[in-house]
């Protein structure tokens, strides 16, 4: 039993201080950014209850040790499954399809939705299947690293024929976001991840050259009605001006909302264009307007300081199944900050996915909190197992 | 073993822990360079974009073109009324309106609007005043329910005590506000807008956005219940909402929503003026441009003589009231009037009239005269002896027997009274229903011997029809109204073929009167169906408003068909209808053989039921004069005029005709007179009084 002091001394303060900077951020861009919202609630105070509700969520994930998570990493990653299963068949009555996409729970707390959990218990399960793995063939070959490669692969692949029928493609690219990260990070051989990253690498150039120059030969192949839309969304990326559609239209207002920005921004509730959704998805354009390039560098940075901060506690542990979560919240956390600051500077085409810890929402605040939570837990609990290894040395 | 092993992961762990965290680095330094390539290098640019402002053109109506009736008498215009409007900026909160509306409220009061708003409406303003009503759900059903079953619930959960609260004028105001198109100055208040009102806001302008004072056009008619075919002015009704911003209106503006008004919308209407509206990203707007000025919608000059028209509708209400106090009239309520120029297919005078009985009230059924067919009667003879002609089973003079004609199987027809042999001239002179039926007998084939079978071929109905469709009867005039009927054909069983020879004499198929005005007008003119035409002229607006503009288009007679009689058949049929009315025995005798403008016509009684199945008969009468250089043709139909076989003495129909007739030689004699006064100059003022006088 530790004391109370080992126990402050334990916790994770820097982290719980990047999280309330968050927090504060949220607070503020979310106030303001509600303002252009059709909607009646007032996401400001919803948020509040969100970050709340994350703290108990960091409270309860400390309660388990690593070692627990370890035991338990299969069952939960079954229990995700589950949920994405009985989502897809569950009635409109308790998921009611949003914007055409299966993607939620209707809950007394709120919508819900699996799949922003999925994520974690994922990263679990496969920290716990690299670490047996490499248990188990001890020395590696190989055979033994395409072997783990195709195990992770179908790990991935089970709940991303799920998320795909939801159908939602920016958390499906999450995953995928997910298991490149680990992958790399499992330590297989570079022999095999150099030409499998590279062959995919060439196979997704080839498509997009073929997407702009020879788009006929795609759209034939397939199929007139579901490359039409795809298309569209590519197009409207690349050309905003010439393919007015939704999206296209959402990004130019992005754009001119984060240029007009510019160094200083214009200052709070100073935001001068109409962007719809600015409260989940286009958080970053209230940041990167009333606050400008300063302001949302500050940001960026901060996300950079989170990862560097995990980093730290993955490179600290000595165990690697918790380096290889760390990796995977890192992966994830990555992906959705590129993706969902990218889509908003035309870097990348616009997506569905929420900005972590700022985009107002339940089920990804939850979902990010709980990630975070294991890492207080690794750090919260790894020093008695660094002592314990120190003493098995 | 546990060391090798850790020693083997930390070989591959931390480096590529570090690789990881290398690409992470990259991907967050992009985003860093591409913000700065966006909100610095690009920033001004993009600055300057937000700054530029949107560009919107908004139209605004323009004044709805005038409505002349033939001489040139105003009987549709504009007159100016003050008017409140509010034009909205693009995205307008709620809030906003709101505050708008309560300080608008202070200062006018919406009169009968405030009656107008419904329930939800009064329901929502009431959510809206009162933080959203969230005191009416508990925080659970907040939980478990999404934003619309909340708003649903809180609806739901409204009470009569909580609605009593709003103000009523407010939600008037409120409503008018929400539903103001973006940067569309739409009317808040335009109707009885008094000076004090006009005043108040106008002081208070700078305090309310969006608001403004104005002049806005109202539709007034001169002869308010005269001539209701030229048809009314509304707002966009709902159903045809689509059909009409589709068109490029504005929700909020104002189109004819009947017969003639609606008929000629495309070319009352005119051109909206355009306005360029200049906002910036926030929706103020920053500047207004006129793109281009619009252009008042053409006047229309009607061929209707409202005058005409005016006491048309006058006497057939004095009629209808005549004739009701006969005995057997029970079923009588209503009569027809069509006056047309037959030379010309100009139509003066399109009148109906109902009696509602229990509110000894008079409605306008002047639809009725080209919705509303019945069964004729007589009037068609002139049909039938032409077809005889022209199918050659009679010629001019040829001379048939009227006696009882009995079939075998209970087959009857007979005349009014039994006529012997006569001409064709006679048989339209007194009536005669025998040579008729003898006529459209031998067109079928048949013979009659008295007590014999009839046999004919029922099927020579359609070739009979095909005739009287040359004259415009069981076919559309071409008036151009959407609900034209075309009459109703009667069917000729194989067990009845009794039913072909009445149609002879128009007992079988039903016309509308402008059908049978149609139909006069084609024996009067010579054989040429003429399109019935209601629009004279269309001319440029006018500048000045004692002037006319100058004619855009001017109709030319429309003839749809010639008939294929010989024209001197026609004018044969012609002298039978002068006997009709001049004629020793002439059914009509008795009304006009003593008219000064010589008029020739038909009279017609028609068998048939009331719409509540009683057995009635129909009085009608076609005519027009003068005989030798036709100038006004007349259609009069009175429709259940008495109950079957209780003839009353009172012929409305021939009366209504005389009393139209004489009504509008005397207006043709009035005007010339008054021509002839105002061609001299040097009449002076008082004589010209003294003339008028004299009429």
């Amino acid at each position: 039993m530790e004391n109370n002091k080992t126990k402050m001394e334990r916790f994770d303060w820097t982290l719980a201080f990047i999280l309330l900077l968050f927090f504060i951020i949220s607070c503020i861009a979310i106030s303001s950014g509600q303002t252009d919202s059709r909607y009646d609630t007032n996401f400001f105070a919803q948020q509040i209850f969100w970050y709340g509700i994350g703290a108990f969520i960091i409270a309860g994930a400390l309660l388990f040790d690593p070692d627990q998570y370890k035991k338990l990493s299969w069952y939960l990653y079954g229990f995700g499954l589950l949920m994405l299963i009985f989502l897809y068949f569950a009635p409109e009555s308790i998921a009611r399809p949003r914007n055409g996409a299966k993607s939620w729970f209707n809950t007394p707390v709120g919508s819900l939705q699996p799949s922003e959990f999925m994520k974690t218990f994922l990263i679990l399960a496969v920290s716990r299947l690299i670490v047996d793995h490499h248990q188990k063939y001890i020395r590696k070959t190989l055979k033994s690293d395409l072997f783990l490669l195709v195990k992770i692969g179908v790990t991935f692949l089970v709940p991303l024929i799920f998320i795909a029928l939801q159908p939602d493609l920016g958390t499906g690219l999450v995953y995928i976001a997910i298991m490149l990260g680990m992958i790399l990070v499992s330590g297989i051989s570079w022999k095999i991840i150099l030409p499998t990253f590279s062959i995919a690498a060439i196979i997704g150039g080839v498509l997009i050259f073929i997407m702009l120059y020879l788009p006929h030969l795609l759209q034939d192949f397939i199929g007139q009605h579901v490359g039409k839309h795809a298309f569209e969304r590519i197009y409207s990326w690349l050309d905003p001006y010439s393919y007015p559609s939704d999206e296209g239209y959402h990004l130019i207002s992005s754009l001119q909302a984060i240029g007009s920005g510019e160094i200083f921004g214009k200052g709070y509730m100073g935001k001068e264009v109409f962007i719809p959704e600015r409260h989940t998805d286009f958080i970053f354009t209230v940041i990167a307007e009333e606050y400008g390039f300063i302001g949302a560098s500050i940001v960026i940075s901060l996300y950079f300081l989170l990862i560097y901060h995990l980093i730290k506690i993955a490179l600290e542990t000595k165990s690697p199944f918790n380096a290889y979560i760390i990796a995977g919240i890192i992966s994830m956390t990555t992906f959705h900050v590129f993706e969902n600051i990218g889509m908003t500077i035309q870097l990348l085409p616009i997506t569905g996915i929420p900005l972590p810890f700022l985009s107002y929402g339940g089920s990804s605040l939850m979902g990010n909190m709980l990630a975070i939570g294991i890492v207080f837990s690794i750090k919260f609990y790894h020093k008695k197992y660094m002592f314990s290894s120190e003493e098995d040395e | 073993m546990k060391k090798k092993q850790k020693r083997k992961k930390k070989s591959h762990v931390p480096v590529r822990m570090n690789i990881l965290f290398f690409i992470v680095f990259l991907l967050f330094s992009v985003l860093i360079l591409r913000l700065g390539i966006v909100q610095i290098v690009q920033g001004e640019n993009y600055r300057k974009q937000v700054e530029q402002t949107d560009e919107i053109s908004v139209s605004s109506a323009v004044p709805r073109g005038e409505i002349y009736d033939r001489n040139y008498e105003k009987i549709a215009y504009n007159t100016p009324r003050k008017a409140i409007t509010y034009t909205p900026t693009i995205n307008p909160q709620p809030k906003e309106l709101l505050e708008v509306a309560k300080k608008l409220t202070e200062l006018i009061d919406m009169g009968d609007d405030k009656e107008k708003v419904t329930t939800r409406e009064l329901k929502d303003l009431w959510l809206l005043e009162n933080n959203r009503g969230d005191e009416k759900v508990t925080e659970e059903e907040k939980r478990n329910l999404n934003d619309k079953e909340i708003y649903q619930l809180k609806l739901s959960r409204i009470t009569e005590e909580d609605l009593k609260e709003v103000d009523l004028n407010l939600a008037s105001i409120y409503w008018k506000l929400y539903r103001a198109p973006a940067l569309t100055p739409s009317i808040v208040k335009n109707e009885g807008v008094t000076d004090e009102e006009y005043a108040l806001v106008s002081e208070h302008l700078s305090d309310l956005p969006g608001v403004d004072i104005t002049i806005d056009w109202e539709r007034e008619k001169t002869y308010d219940k005269t001539f209701h075919l030229l048809g009314s002015v509304k707002n966009i009704p709902a159903e045809k909402a689509n059909y009409y911003t589709s068109m490029g209106y504005k929700l909020n503006d104002r189109v004819g929503t009947s017969y003639l008004e609606e008929m000629l919308e495309q070319v009352l209407q005119g051109q909206k003026s355009v306005v360029k509206t200049v906002t910036d990203r926030s929706g103020n707007v920053v500047d207004t441009e006129i793109l281009s000025e619009g252009k008042s919608g053409y006047d229309v000059v009607l061929t209707i003589d409202m005058e005409l028209q005016a006491e048309v509708e006058k006497i057939i209400q004095e009629e209808i009231l005549t004739m009701i106090e006969y005995p057997n009239t029970e079923t009588f309520d209503s009569a027809f009037v069509v006056v047309m120029n037959p030379k010309t297919g100009e139509i003066l005078t399109l009148a109906g009239k109902q009696y509602n009985r229990e509110e000894k009230d008079f409605i306008d059924y002047s639809n009725g005269t080209f919705t509303y067919a019945f069964v004729p009667g007589s009037v068609v003879k002139g049909a039938t002896v032409l077809m005889g002609y022209e199918t050659g089973v009679i010629s001019a003079g040829t001379v048939l027997r009227d006696e009882v004609m009995r079939f075998k199987g209970n087959v009857t027809i007979s005349s009014v009274s039994t006529m012997g042999s006569i001409t064709d001239l006679k048989a339209l002179e007194r009536s005669s229903n025998v040579y008729m039926a003898k006529i459209a007998l031998a067109i079928a084939g048949g013979t009659y011997t008295p007590g014999g079978p009839l046999i004919i071929d029922t099927s020579q109905i359609d070739v009979m029809r095909k005739y009287f469709a040359q004259f415009g009867l069981g076919v559309e005039t071409g008036i151009g109204f959407p609900n034209e009927a075309t009459g109703i054909k009667g069917t000729v069983k194989a067990t009845e073929p009794g039913s072909l020879l009445y149609y002879g004499f128009g007992q079988l198929d039903t016309y509308t009167p402008i059908q049978l005005a149609q139909y006069v007008s084609t024996i009067a003119n010579g054989g040429y169906r003429m399109k019935p035409q209601l629009v004279k002229e269309i001319r440029e607006p006018n500048t000045n408003s004692d002037e006319l503009g100058p004619i855009v288009e001017e109709f030319k007679p429309v003839v749809l068909n010639r008939v294929d009689m010989k024209e001197e058949w026609i004018d044969r049929v012609k002298e039978g209808f002068w006997l009709v009315t001049h004629g020793s025995q002439g059914t009509a005798r008795y009304y006009f053989a003593n008219e000064p403008y010589d008029l020739a016509g038909k009279t017609g009684t028609a068998q048939t039921y009331d719409g509540k199945g009683r057995r009635t008969e129909n009085l009608t009468f076609v005519g027009f004069a003068p005989y030798d250089d036709p100038e006004v043709a007349i259609a009069v139909v009175a429709p259940n005029a008495y109950f079957e076989g209780t003839r009353s003495r009172y012929s409305i129909a021939n009366v209504i005709s005389r009393r139209v007739l004489r009504t509008y030689f005397d207006l043709k004699e009035k005007r010339m007179k008054e021509d002839v006064e105002q061609s001299d100059t040097s009449t002076t003022e008082d004589e010209e009084i003294n003339v008028t006088e004299e009429d």
